[in-house]
Order: C-alpha cells, then structure tokens, then sequence
C-alpha cells in the first residue's frame, strides 16, 4: 500500500518534469539567451519566477530549456537503445548460433568500456555537439536490452507453453506478441527508466566537468558550473537545476518501484 | 581440496578469462581507433597550438608548427598514420602528451596511485555503510530499520555522487576541507565519502535481499533441523550462501566506480586518472585521452575478472 | 510399550482458517505411522507444528509430547534443543535443503561433529565416509549437492538427519517428485530406521509407500483424521467414503480399460538415437504407432523419455535414425504437458488463447463450447488467467484445446503426475474418453508402471542401460 503511493508520487513527478520540458520553454516566451546585465543575479519575482543568472538571463526560462534538452535527448537516446536492444536479443534469442555469438562478442565488447567514457571519447571527436552525446548514450545502453532480454527471452522460447504453441501452428510472430513480449514489457519499462536515469545524469556530469553541452547553451551541468560562484549571494539560483535533476531522478526511481512490486 | 576439484576448477577459468581477455582486446581496438580517428579530425590551428604549449606563445613559428604536424603524421595519408598508430600502440608505446610533452606513461603511472587510493577508500567504506544497514535491513524485513535503509537508499539515488559531491562541495567550501593543506588524507576523504554513499546506496540492498533469501532458504532451514547451534548454522551455511550475490553485485558496482572515479576526481581535483581524462578531453590531448581511457578501461576489465573468479572461488555451480 | 512421541489436540490455523483440527496420536520406538492425504490437506504443517517451525503467520493450538516431556504446541522454545538430537526431520525435498556450496561429506560430518556429540567427534568424518558408503553414496563424498541426482541427495540428507542418532524421525512427503526406483530406495531407508528402533512419522500422498512401510495409517481430510488404524486392515476394509475414494483412485484399482481397435501406421520411427552433450540417452530405438492405438513409454526420470516424444513429434532432431509420419493433415500430431499452466501463454485469458486458436485455423469460434461441455467443463473457467485454475481442469482445457484441432495422435508427457490420485483418475477417464470419440492415438509417458499397464495396449520401457 505504502510503494502504491510511492510509485504514483514517482508518476506524478515525472509527468510534471515531462510537462515542464515539453511546453515549458514556449509557455515562458522569454529567450532563454536574452542577456540583461542590469538585472543581475535578481531574487525571484513576478517577471523572472526563478530569478536571473549572473548576465541576467531568466532562470525559469533557462531550466525549461535545459530541462528540454535533457529529457528530450535522454529519451531519444533511451528509444534508440531499446528498440534495436530488444529486437536483436530476440533475434539472437530464436536463431542462435553465428547470428547470436557475434551478438554476444560485440555487446561484451561495448561492456568493456564504461559508458561514461565512451560518451567521453566521442564527445571528444565533436565537442559541444548533441550528436556524440546521443550516440555514446544510445550505444552504452543497448547492450542491457540486448542481454536482458536474450537471456529472457531464450528461458521462454525452450518453454512448453512456446512448444504447444509451435505444435498448434503458431508462427514466431505471435510466439513473441503472445509468450515474449507481456513477459518482457515489465523488465524493458524498468530498464528504460533506469536508462532515462543514468541519460540525464551523465549528460549532466559531462555539462558540469566542461566536456558535454557547452555554453551559452543552458544545460543542467553547465548552469550547474555556472552559478557555483553565486552560490552564497544567491543560492536559489544553483538550488533550481539540482532539484530539478534530483526530483528528475527520484521520479524514475519511484516508478521502477512499481514495476519490481507488479 | 583434491585433484579432481583443481581440474573442475582450471576448466572453468578458461571461458573467464577468454572472456575477458577478449574484453581487453576489444576495447584496446575501440580506444585506439577512436582516438587516431581524434588525431586526424584535430582542427587545422591545433599543430599551432601544440607548438605554442611547447615553445611558448612568442616563440612558436609557422616552421615549428610544421615540425608538429610531420611528428604526428598529421599530413601523411591515412592508412600510413593508421599503421604507424597501430605500430606505436602494439609496442606498449602511449606517446608523448601533446599539452605538456611528457611521456604519457609517466603521468598515468603518477595518478594510477591516486585512483586506486580513492577507489578502495570509497569502496572500503562502501562496505562499512552498507553491510550494517543491509544486514539490519535483512534481519527483520519490513522492520524499521528496513524502511529507514530503503528511504536513505531511495535518497541516495536521487542525489547519486556527482550531485551529492557538488553539496559537499558547497557546504565544505567554507571549512576549505578539499583544498589543499591539509594533506591527503583529508582531501581524500570527501570525495571517497561520496563515492562511498552512492555505492551503500545499491549494495545495502543487495546485501538485505541476500540475507533475506538465505534465512528463508531450506538448506538454511535444514541446517537448524539437523541439530546445529544457531551460531553454526549461520557461520556453516548462511555466510558464504550471502556472500554469493553481495560479490557479484560488485562487478556490477565496478562502472559505478569507474564513472564516478571521473566525475568526482574532476569535482574535488584529486589528481587521479580520471581528472587528467577530463583534462585532456578538454584540451583535446589525444594521447593522454587515449592513455587514460585504456587505463581506465583495462582496470575495468581485470577487476571485473577477480570478481569473475572470486564467483567462481565461493560458488561451486559455476564450475 | 512406551510411547515416545505424542501428539493431543493439535489444530494449526491460519486466521479464522483451520488447517490442521484437533490431531491425536502417539508413537512408540520402533513403531511407523504414516499420514496420507491429499496435497492441501494441511498434512505438511503437522510436520512443522510438531517440530515447532510453523511460518510466523499461523497459530497451533494442542500439545506435543517428546520422550515423556509435554509442551504447548505453540511454544517454539522447549523443542528447538531436541532438533537433531530427539526429532529428526527428513526434508521434503533435499535437492533444496542440502547447501549447494558444501561437499557432501562434510554436510554429512557436521551431524556426527555438532550435533551427535557422543565422544566420537574425533572420526566425525570417518563415521560420515562409513554412513555414505553404506548408501552406496562412497564415490560422492567429495561432491556438492547439484553434482547429484535428487535420488542420491534424498540418501545424503537421510544420513545427514540420521547420523544425530534422533530416536523420533519425521518424514515430510520423502518420495515427492522422485520415479518409482528411487521412491522405494527411501521406502527401504526408513524400514532399516524402524528396525534400529526409530519411531517413524511419514507425511505422504502416497499410498504405496504407506503400504511398504506397514505400521499404522491415518488418512486426513481436510485437515482432519477422517480414518485411521493397522495399515493393512485400512487398505483392506477403508471405512470411510474418502479412503474408499482414495483407494479407488490408485491406478492399479482402476478398471482395466478396454484396448481400442488400432488401424493404419500412422508413425514410424527407425534406429533413432539422441545424446545431450557426452550423455547418451537411448539408441537403436525402432517403433510404429498406429492409428487409434495406445501406447506407454515408461523407465526411471532422466531416461529421456520425454526427448524420445519430443523427436516423434518432431521438435527434435534425433542424432540418428529416421521418423516417418503418415499424418493425414498438418497439426496432426499434438501434445499434452506435465504442468498444463506453463503451457499457456501466461498473460492473457484462457478465452483469448482459444480465439486466437480459432482465427489461425480458421475455425468457427464457437467451437470451444461444446467441447468444454463434454469435458465437463464450465466454459466461465476460459475468463480466467492460466494459473487462475485448478491443475485438472486446467489439464481438461489443455485436451479440449488440441481437440479442437482433430488430432491423430497425441503424445501426453507425465500428463496427471502433478495431480492428486482422485483428479488423476477423473482427468485420465476425461483423456481417454475423448480419444475413443476422435479416434486419436495416444503415446503416453509415465514413470508409473501401473499407470502404464491400465491405460495402454502396449508398453515401449526404456532403461538407462547407457
């Protein structure tokens, strides 16, 4: 009873993190670029809700932006892992042999370098580019689904409810919409949240050390760096794109509550 | 221990070790190709900016840039440069760093200490918060201290390393805690303690299923049936049975570590492997990048290999 | 004679649910008493209750007496020091209760050392070797339990339990999920325990092995003892309508069954031969089934009876050797599974795996009806998820799903092993009735020779002779 509300708090959170990205930077209607130095490191009010930055930039139109490019990379990323993540350890799953081994011998390959440096390493071949940051992301991550689901789902190919069905005629296709997948879906959907997760974090922390998104561009990292020396004069300012990672984070950790619990 | 066992167990190391072997060849392969792939694509002005790192601004002439651009075949064309890449790499040879000229290994050599030095700690004190909290945890499952340690793990989550270390960072700045002075072991502290909370965060989990699993397990019951003293039956049957998911959620916390190694070093400037990665990513030093990585990497890879036969040491059904 | 274990009034509940009510007996040394009943029939918990190890959940109400000294049955203290030293409990299934990463030996050698305690602790190991050896187990002291086959490990944790020299040994269902062979090496091991003198308490749902251990019967329904005394006489004259049933249910009570007229070949098969890894299963295996027939593959677990079906139906390929079909249409050949719920998709409701069924083939969705119908089915069951019903019904479901399809024969794997004896007996008599009806032919396996010998016109055993 007590996950059940946790996990509805964690849905609550995330759809308004979800909403805040999603319209946030169009409802603002403020640039988050707009400079305005005489409205410097200004106190939450009317016109600026979350205050200005150090150029007097309006926060709440920086977060919203910010929080745009993160969630909206970290999904794409966490989109383009799963799908080919899912659909080949299924493939590796049914047929097996060659097809499965180079499967296998690629993705313990990817396993060897931690994702963090591989999206180091090509964010180093473009830097301040989005592009590095999606594909270091999406190529660190597909391998979880790609296992994951293998080992899942070669369990319930050798299973006698597959074989019944193989026997009254069925095809893989519904082998797999019928036995695989009400199975799986659970175990994906907790993947990808622990994927969106680790997506906004990493992108924050590369920000943050000065080799991920670069500024002016608002990001969580970057604005995270860039109001570090204002901390004591005005802390709300550092204080909105920690809470929004955090509350970004602990939604995705409420929500994975549920799935183990289901 | 007889013959047979020693056989059982020497046939079992084989797949460990071609697996992670093969793990350390491949991401010797990946690192190297990525980084030659970031040597070729250096922006045109970049031999001028090495020249200028070396020789000072003043001095540095259109000749001395060309000089760079011939040493690091930047004009030759690009399967010459692959193969004398290739050829360097193959020789244990991590070049020069282009920023500060030394040779790579040497500097590697110098932050490997302080790598290692705050990954044990953190791992070390990882284990002093999460063993207590998992083990109380997994006693009375449900109980208070199980809700306590699932609140305190759930906030850990939401404040991983990288955000807890810039709080730390905050609100130790006053007290200059990571500023040098104080010596190491003091600097050493905060950030290892980071590391450390987001380590327990995890593993106090694992170590709660564990116990919980084992007290409800039958070889468990049948230990107490038989006769034994509860003691016994703990020390005999539960202990090593725990152990088993504890030491294999390690290799799973081990690119915990890795990544946290980077982000933390370069928040706290602890002059590890790590913060010289982020450095040289900065100033795009493709060597030192490419020393680091593999560093990184190939530490990665051997401690996921002890983990791997440590599994194999404790648990008889993976041989 | 002095009575040794005594148990009066003892009732377990869970809640306002009672699952154990008002239980009495007592047992002298050298004495067995068997407890048959059906699974569910709360005849494990007499077991825990006695031992005091109840889940914290349920209450026990009664006395247990253990060598002249009587506690609340509720009282989880006093006995706890008898564990290993008065009351031995043999587990009911040792494959889990044996720690997968200790040697045998030493699981064995702890009792002698920890518990016995006799003086003798210095050759603890010396005993244990002796103890395995006398089970024929002197090859696999130094193997860890997953290295051995559930026989053997059932033999392991009878000499680790024995060793403690307890003079009361409880047994909770000691031949669950072992094949007949191994089922009477245990029957064997505790007539040698009541011969030392151990008072013997078995908890089973077979009534051959209470029959092989003599001494005396109590058969309990539903939580309580609805007959007991002399085994034979209990056998011979039960008095109550339960043990009347029960008896009835046994396979080698049932009515013989009429052979059915068999016709064409409808499948033959030639020098097949099947390994997995360096394990040979079976070779030079010749057979012909034949339209409408029956026919039993029977042999000990592991003999690869199951992989010989699975090539007839040809989802294996044998190693060697040739199957020929002479299967009129496709989707001719079905099967039917030891657990009928991992045979559904898990998911999704009975009624929506049947509509499925009906679109593949094309046929008319209301077909399922009747067949259900005949197989004294509730078609409401099909709203259900799989493991939302019963284990014989479900099994019924199963039969009428593969009906559907006009099958010439089919292959029933283990089909009522899970099954309590009386569900048996109705699901068998529902299985061969509609095979009479549809013409089918049947290959069926089973470890039970009797089973075997009602059911089909022919028997194929396979040994493990490699």
């Amino acid at each position: 009873m007590k996950l059940t509300t946790l996990h509805r708090i964690g849905w609550l959170l995330l759809a308004a993190v979800a909403v805040f990205a999603a319209f946030g930077p169009a409802l603002t209607g403020t640039d988050p670029f707009a400079q305005d130095l005489r409205a410097f490191l200004q106190a939450p009010g009317l016109a600026h809700p979350l205050g200005t930055d150090h150029l007097g930039r309006s926060m709440l139109a920086r977060l919203a932006d910010a929080a745009q490019l993160s969630l909206g990379l970290a999904a794409l990323s966490v989109l383009s892992a799963a799908i080919p993540g899912t659909v080949l350890g299924i493939l590796a799953a049914w047929y097996g042999g060659a097809l499965e081994k180079v499967l296998l011998f690629i993705s313990d390959s990817v396993l060897a370098l931690p994702g963090l440096l591989l999206v180091l390493l090509l964010a180093t071949l473009a830097p301040g580019e989005f592009w590095p940051l999606y594909l270091g992301l999406s190529l660190a991550f597909w391998v979880e689904y790609f296992r994951v689901v293998r080992a899942s789902a070669r369990t319930l190919f050798a299973s006698p409810g597959v074989e019944a069905s193989l026997l009254l005629g069925f095809g893989l296709g519904y082998i797999v919409r019928r036995h695989v997948w009400p199975e799986l879906a659970p175990v994906v959907r907790t993947l990808a949240s622990f994927g969106l997760a680790a997506a906004v974090l990493a992108m924050a922390a590369l920000g943050f050390v000065g080799v991920g998104v670069k500024p002016p561009r608002p990001e969580l990292g970057v604005m995270m760096t860039e109001l570090l020396p204002y901390y004591q004069e005005a802390p709300w300012l550092i204080a909105a794109p920690v809470g929004l990672l955090a509350t970004t984070l602990l939604a995705l950790i409420l929500i994975q509550h549920e799935e183990k619990n289901a | 221990m007889n013959a047979q066992t020693l056989i059982s167990f020497g046939r079992s190391l084989l797949p460990v070790l071609l697996r992670r072997g093969g793990q350390a060849l491949a991401v010797g392969v990946l690192v190297g190709m990525l980084s030659f792939l970031m040597m070729r694509w250096l922006p045109g002005d970049f031999a001028y900016r090495i020249a200028a790192g070396r020789y000072g601004y003043d001095l540095v002439s259109a000749e001395a840039a060309e000089a760079v651009r011939r040493e690091l075949a930047l004009d030759a064309p690009w399967y010459v440069a692959l193969a004398g890449w290739w050829q360097q790499l193959l020789a244990f040879d991590l070049g020069n760093s282009l920023v500060i000229g030394t040779p790579v290994i040497d500097e590697i050599r110098h932050q490997l200490g302080h790598t290692l030095m705050l990954a044990g700690a953190a791992l070390g004190l990882s284990l002093l918060i999460g063993l207590p909290l998992g083990v109380a945890a997994g006693l009375r499952p449900g109980g208070w201290a199980d809700r306590l340690g699932l609140l305190v793990s759930v906030a850990l989550r939401a404040f991983p390393p990288f955000l807890l270390g810039l709080l730390m960072v905050i609100v130790f700045a006053g007290a200059d805690l990571p500023a040098a002075g104080h010596g190491e072991a003091a600097n050493l502290f905060l950030p290892a303690l980071t590391l450390a909370l987001g380590l327990a965060a995890g593993s106090s989990r694992i170590v709660r299923e564990a116990i919980r699993n084992v007290l409800a397990s039958e070889h468990y019951a049948f230990a107490q049936t038989k006769g034994l003293p509860l003691s016994l039956a703990v020390w005999r049957h539960a202990l090593r049975n725990m152990a088993l998911p504890v030491v294999a959620y390690l290799g799973v916390q081990l690119v915990f570590v890795i990544e946290g190694v980077v982000i933390l070093e370069t928040l706290f400037a602890w002059p590890g492997i790590g913060h010289a990665l982020v450095h040289a990513v900065f100033w795009r030093d493709v060597p030192m990048i490419q020393g680091t990585c593999l560093m990184l990497a190939l530490c990665f890879v051997l401690l996921n290999a002890l983990v791997d036969l440590l599994c194999l040491a404790l648990d008889p059904r993976h041989r | 004679m002095k009575r040794i274990l005594a148990v009066d009034g003892l009732s377990v509940r869970a809640g306002d649910n009672a699952l154990l009510r008002d239980v009495s007996f007592a047992l002298a040394p050298g004495e067995a008493l068997t407890l048959v009943g059906q699974s569910g029939a709360g005849k494990s918990l007499l077991a825990q209750a006695i031992m005091g190890n109840l889940p914290d959940a349920l209450q026990a109400a009664g006395t247990v007496e253990v060598a002249g000294v009587a506690s609340a049955a509720a009282d989880h203290h006093t006995r706890r020091p008898l564990w290993g030293r008065q009351l031995g409990l043999l587990p009911q299934e040792p494959w889990l209760a044996l720690d997968p990463t200790m040697r045998i030996l030493a699981q064995v050698e702890e009792t002698y050392r920890h518990v016995r305690r006799d003086g003798n602790a210095a050759n603890a190991r010396q005993r244990a070797r002796e103890a395995l050896a006398g089970l024929g187990l002197q090859d696999k002291a130094g193997h860890y339990p997953h290295q051995i086959s559930g026989g053997m490990a059932q033999r392991v944790a009878f000499a680790a339990v024995y060793a403690g020299g307890a003079p009361i040994l409880i047994a909770d269902e000691p031949t669950k999920g072992l094949d007949r062979r191994m089922r009477d090496e245990v029957v064997t091991l505790l007539r040698e325990a009541l011969l030392e003198g151990c008072a013997l308490l078995t908890v089973t749902h077979d009534l051959e092995v209470a029959e092989a251990l003599g001494g005396r019967l109590a058969v309990i329904e539903q939580g309580r003892i609805v007959e007991s005394g002399a085994t034979t006489t209990v056998m011979q004259a039960p008095q109550h309508p339960y043990t009347q049933a029960l008896l009835a249910a046994q396979p080698r009570n049932w009515p013989a069954e009429p052979a059915p007229a068999s016709g064409q070949p409808l499948l033959t098969a030639q020098g097949l031969a099947k390994a997995f890894g360096r394990q040979r299963l079976f070779a030079g295996i010749d057979l012909c089934v034949h339209a409408g027939e029956r026919l039993a593959l029977t042999g000990p677990s592991g003999c690869g009876k199951t992989t010989l079906g699975n090539i007839l139906l040809g989802v294996l390929k044998p190693d060697a050797g040739r199957v020929v079909s002479h299967a009129a249409r496709p989707f001719a050949f079905q099967k039917l599974y030891q657990d009928p719920v991992a045979a559904f998709p898990a998911r999704q409701t009975l009624r929506q795996t049947f509509a499925d069924l009906c679109r593949l083939h094309r046929l008319d969705p209301g077909a399922a009806a009747p067949l259900l119908a005949e197989l004294g089915l509730d078609a409401a069951l099909l709203d259900r998820l799989p493991g939302e019903v019963s284990g014989g019904e479900l099994q019924r479901i199963a039969i009428a799903r593969i009906l559907l399809l006009k099958p010439q024969l089919v292959f029933a794997d283990e089909p009522t092993s899970r099954l309590d004896a009386i569900t048996q007996k109705q699901t068998m008599a529902v299985l061969l009735r509609a095979l009479e009806r549809s013409g089918a032919a049947l290959v069926l396996v089973t470890h039970d020779d009797a089973l075997a010998e009602r059911v089909a016109g022919r028997r194929l055993a396979i040994d493990t002779a490699y």
